[in-house]
């Protein structure tokens, strides 16, 4: 490109001066029916941001949020689920299965303190949240506590808040999830109505 | 305080609901505490009057063993609270007795504040029950541990969209195989030199014919061999428990002088390896 003319880029071509482009040539459009999404939900064994299935594909977001949307209602009858957590998606075992994966697994269930248990709860519902404010419903210092929810991936980092000295917020992940069993956030149980009312007035 | 001494049951409850167990430890916090306090009673957080709880707190905090004092810290904040509380309530009511006048800042009435923070405290605390409820049901959730598509994927196994796999690469690699060179023998196996405890407290021995006493680091100061001192200090141990030396090291670290023990049979056999 010595005489610094643009050269088109469309399909079949690249810009050889683009860095962001890793891929020789982009990979062209193959669509993606339900029965592909299970099918790279399965082979993935890990989460899969809806960015990632789209440009797998070559879909557009809207198409995998609705097809998402399908495969949710299709698994319903079967014995495996789809989780989402904040833009990423995964396939888990239904929680009616739970029981007899345990014993196929030998996991233990996890054992939490009170104090593990509410300030999850204060994570859980009140995601993303500060240490600051933990500290404040709890009314006690929460380091250990946050901390040792940290390292049992009950509760994950979310960036920092754009508040003054930039707190770590906290959220809930994928763990979280499967070990409550739920598939997503929207199952969590309600809180109880009047005590939310009151608080939020 | 003439209030009936507070009785703060532990571990007591039948059901976790209605569990009166109050636990002062770095975990349970002061807002914990009043509200345990409050559920004891039978009373509805959202109509006690607060302030009559400030004796029963006191006590409570009281019975927080001594040398945990940064965190009863917290725990006085709201025994304060509480105190504050007590004494407006006990005061005729001044049409707005302590404005803070700053601005548009009303002020907030104390009580008002400490029952909405016990009200958010309860919320989740019994929103962290109900979680815990669930983990007893055997409903967790389970996902396909990232295992062979992941590491297929990281081998570059991503589906190759031009040029396709002619299987005759793979006879010719089958037939390349055959002309590669077998690997080298592995080297002959070194037999290190094995050191007996016998040879060792003979070495000892004859040192101790010509002199009465030797001291352990002289007699090994040529030696560099880890093995050989450790053969040699085990073959000294033996000589000892079969009583032929005495051994005495004054300090740590410090010279062990040996000597050999009046009227013992100096050519005793020692066994070992």
């Amino acid at each position: 490109m010595a005489d610094e003319t643009l050269v088109p880029v469309g399909p079949g071509t690249t810009d050889p001066l683009d860095p962001t482009d890793s891929f020789p040539t982009p990979l062209p459009s193959l669509g993606l029916t339900v029965e592909q999404l299970e099918a790279l939900l399965f082979v993935a064994e890990r989460p899969l941001s809806r960015r990632e299935i789209g440009s797998l594909s070559g879909v557009d977001r809207e198409a995998v949020d609705s097809l998402l949307g399908d495969l949710e209602v299709t698994l319903r009858e079967r014995g495996i689920r789809v989780t989402t957590a904040g833009d990423s998606v995964q396939l888990a075992t239904s929680p009616d299965a739970g029981a007899l994966i345990a014993r196929y697994i030998g996991s233990d269930g996890v054992r939490l303190s009170p104090a593990a248990l509410e300030t999850l709860a204060i994570v859980a519902y009140r995601q993303p949240v500060t240490r600051g404010v933990i500290e404040r419903i709890r009314g006690v210092d929460s380091d250990y506590v946050v901390r040792s929810l940290l390292h049992r991936r009950l509760i994950v980092e979310h960036g920092r808040a754009d508040t003054p000295g930039r707190p770590i917020l906290y959220g809930t992940g994928f763990d979280f999830l499967e070990r409550f069993g739920l598939t997503s956030l929207d199952d969590l149980p309600a809180l109880e109505a009047e005590a939310a009312m009151r608080l939020s007035e | 305080m003439t209030a009936p001494a507070v009785e703060i049951r532990f571990a007591d409850a039948r059901r976790p609901e209605d569990a009166t167990h109050v636990r002062l430890d770095v975990f349970d916090g002061p807002i914990a505490l009043l509200l345990s306090l409050i559920e004891q009673r039978q009373l509805d957080v959202l109509t006690v009057k607060l302030g009559d709880l400030a004796g029963a707190y006191l006590d409570a905090i009281a019975r927080i063993e001594g040398g945990r004092l940064p965190l009863l810290s917290s725990f006085v904040t709201v025994c304060s609270q509480l105190i504050l509380i007590k004494s407006r309530a006990l005061l005729p009511r001044a049409p707005a007795p302590l404005v803070i006048a700053d601005g548009d800042a009303a002020e907030v009435d104390p009580e008002e504040e400490l029952r909405r923070r016990l009200i958010e405290y309860r919320l989740y605390r019994d929103a962290g029950r109900a979680l815990a409820e669930r983990l007893s049901l055997g409903v967790a959730l389970f996902h396909r541990e990232q295992g062979v598509a992941v590491a297929a994927g990281r081998a570059g196994a991503r589906p190759e969209l031009s040029a396709k796999l002619d299987p005759q690469l793979l006879a010719d690699a089958l037939a390349a195989s055959v002309r590669l060179v077998p690997p080298a023998p592995p080297p002959a196996e070194t037999v290190a030199r094995s050191v007996t405890l016998e040879e060792r407290a003979a070495v000892i021995r004859r040192a101790l014919l010509v002199a009465p006493k030797l001291v352990l680091q002289e007699l090994l100061r040529d030696v560099h061999d880890r093995i050989v001192i450790a053969v040699t200090f085990l073959a000294l141990l033996e000589l000892a428990k079969g009583r032929e030396v005495t051994i005495e090291q004054s300090e740590p670290w410090g010279p062990i002088s040996v000597r050999t023990r009046a009227g013992s049979a100096n050519g005793r056999a020692v066994h070992g390896r």
